[in-house]
């Protein structure tokens, strides 16, 4: 297992879209952080502390109107972890290295991971200076804990998604498409049908019912891990009412647990 | 050192039974050509004895299966396919990955790549790179453990004359150093200078293993030019023992028995033999005779308009 990680470390540093695409991650946020601490820091009506916090952190996601930027270009690492060796045709040259295949999967889910959270925590103590820099007031320890392992977790199983959807599919191009289309085009139509749906049954105000099905919608129950106000309490009249950060993480969880149960099964059994 | 050991490979794509209980043995110290037509398994094959697609049988390197070696590139080194790499990453890096898995030195990643000939490349990415160059980068791959034992698919194509040249030399080196080497090519006339011994596939199907020369002594192509003043009265003679005859000018050229045979029936005959010359058969003749009904895909050079 050591050897299988330690391929997957070169491999990482070997590459150059690891250092791009961490690149781009920070340095959006480094634009968009030292932006909105500017704003922040004129506005009469934000003081800095958890709120201030919040929002810088996320570039907005917190507040449900955007989605998690870095997530989605961190998670592209999760693709390539996979989707680089079937459109390079590495897989034989990796198992013939590493021919025990357990190892490594589960070196790429661990690197994976490893990766994903850094390049976010980084993303977040890019956050955190441009807080200091302005001059606002820094978070309270539980909201820089609560709000900062929301993200990282998000992340990472946002990353692991696109890793089970490269060994899913074999293809680096339609797990690319999947990891960006499922959470932003896919959960919202099928948002958009539960909501017509319950809009013109007999009791659109009455509790859960087809509502339900909202809250197991993974990417977007997995997104209460860092948004601390959503769209989705605008939908609380059709009787929704979404899981909190734990359930919804748990959520996420167990939909890309599933996803990569998924794709072990079918990288043990495949032909490289 | 290893001795290579498959037993009973098959694998079916569908309905179609791509590789049929292959049985063979590769010996250390010997260069083992692996041949057969287009589509007829040798790459399947390749990627069973590694364990890189599912299937029937086992192959074992001294016993023990490829799944089992522990760091495997220091007991058997493959090249399966023409560059297996990521396009931007540094040859060199390319090779320290693999490496590592391995615990494998740097030190040996810079040897090997001095020893293919990319010392002045190999910080360069590999997306441009020839498909020679590329070959060689997977050789070096192959050899960067220093393994008993070799599996190369094709590892000629794309060389130019002085790599093949390299490469032939490279192979009868580490073979007589004790190590196993088992290689397909379709240059057959390169197979006939480096094999020692032979695996002929077609259709998925063993048609022949041994020695070279065996293989070639087998073929029915071999014939004896046979120059007698007495043609007329040894022609029957011989054809009496089934043999084919053509005539060339003053010479029989004879096919179907041996030299022996023909003295033996000239001398019971009383014909005069001024000439008895036995041509071999070459291993493409040999090659295509053993093959000639196992091709899956079969050209056509006739009219295409």
């Amino acid at each position: 297992m050591i050897d299988a990680l330690r391929y997957e470390y070169v491999r990482l540093r070997t590459l150059r879209s690891t250092y791009w695409l961490i690149g781009i991650a920070m340095t959006f946020q480094l634009i968009m952080s030292v932006v909105l601490a500017a704003v922040i820091s004129q506005s009469s009506s934000f003081d800095g502390g958890n709120a201030a916090f919040d929002v810088i952190a996320t570039i907005g996601a917190s507040s449900g109107f955007a989605p998690l930027f870095i997530a989605y270009i961190i998670g592209l690492l999760g693709v390539f972890s996979t989707g680089h060796e079937y459109r390079h045709g590495m897989i034989r040259a990796t198992l013939t290295a590493i021919p025990n295949r357990t190892h490594v999967f589960a070196a790429k889910v661990i690197s994976t991971v490893v990766i994903s959270a850094a390049a976010a925590l980084l993303c977040i103590l890019i956050a955190l200076l441009s807080i200091v820099a302005f001059g606002l007031d820094l978070p309270t320890a539980k909201g820089l804990v609560n709000m900062t392992s929301g993200t990282l977790i998000f992340t990472a199983l946002f990353s692991l998604s696109g890793l089970a959807f490269s060994a899913l599919t074999r293809n680096q191009t339609a797990a690319v498409a999947l990891l960006m289309l499922v959470p932003s085009v896919v959960e919202q139509i099928i948002r958009a049908i539960v909501i017509a749906i319950k809009s013109a049954s007999d009791h659109p105000s009455s509790d859960g019912g087809i509502m339900n099905i909202l809250k197991y919608l993974p990417y977007d129950a997995g997104g209460k891990l860092y948004t601390r106000a959503s769209l989705d309490d605008l939908l609380s009249f059709l009787g929704f009412i979404p899981f909190g950060a734990v359930g919804g993480g748990i959520v996420m969880a167990v939909f890309v647990g599933a996803l990569l149960a998924g794709s072990y099964a079918l990288f043990i059994r495949r032909d490289a | 050192m290893a001795l290579i050991q498959a037993v009973g490979l098959g694998k079916t794509y569908g309905s179609t039974r791509a590789v049929n209980d292959l049985s063979f043995e590769v010996h250390p110290g010997s260069v083992t050509g692996f041949l057969g037509p287009n589509g007829s398994g040798k790459s399947t094959t390749m990627r069973l004895m590694l364990g890189l697609d599912r299937g029937d049988g086992a192959t074992t390197y001294d016993g023990r299966t490829f799944a089992e070696l522990d760091h495997p590139m220091r007991h058997v080194g493959a090249l399966l396919e023409a560059k297996p790499f990521h396009p931007t990453r540094q040859a060199r890096n390319h090779l320290r990955m693999l490496a590592a898995a391995n615990r494998i030195p740097d030190s040996r990643v810079d040897q090997v790549i001095e020893m293919v000939g990319l010392s002045s490349v190999s910080k360069g990415k590999p997306k441009k790179f020839s498909l020679g160059m590329g070959q060689r980068l997977g050789i070096a791959a192959a050899l960067l453990g220093d393994p008993d034992t070799l599996i190369l698919d094709e590892p000629s194509n794309g060389l130019d004359p002085q790599g093949i040249t390299w490469l032939r030399s490279l192979l009868k080196h580490l073979a007589g150093e004790g190590r196993s080497v088992f290689v397909s090519s379709h240059l057959l006339q390169e197979m006939a200078v480096l094999a020692d011994e032979l695996v002929v596939i077609g259709r998925g199907q063993m048609l022949a293993n041994g020695a070279v020369a065996d293989f070639i002594s087998h073929s029915g192509l071999g014939t004896v030019e046979v120059r007698t003043p007495d043609g007329a009265v040894l022609a029957p003679a011989i054809e009496a023992l089934g043999a084919a005859i053509t005539r060339e000018g003053d010479s029989l050229v004879v096919s179907g028995v041996t030299a022996e045979q023909i003295g033996e029936a000239a001398h019971s005959a009383g014909a005069r033999l001024h000439q008895l010359v036995t041509r071999q058969a070459t291993l493409e003749e040999a090659f295509l005779e053993a093959t000639g009904l196992s091709e899956e895909f079969r050209g056509s050079t006739g009219d295409v308009a």
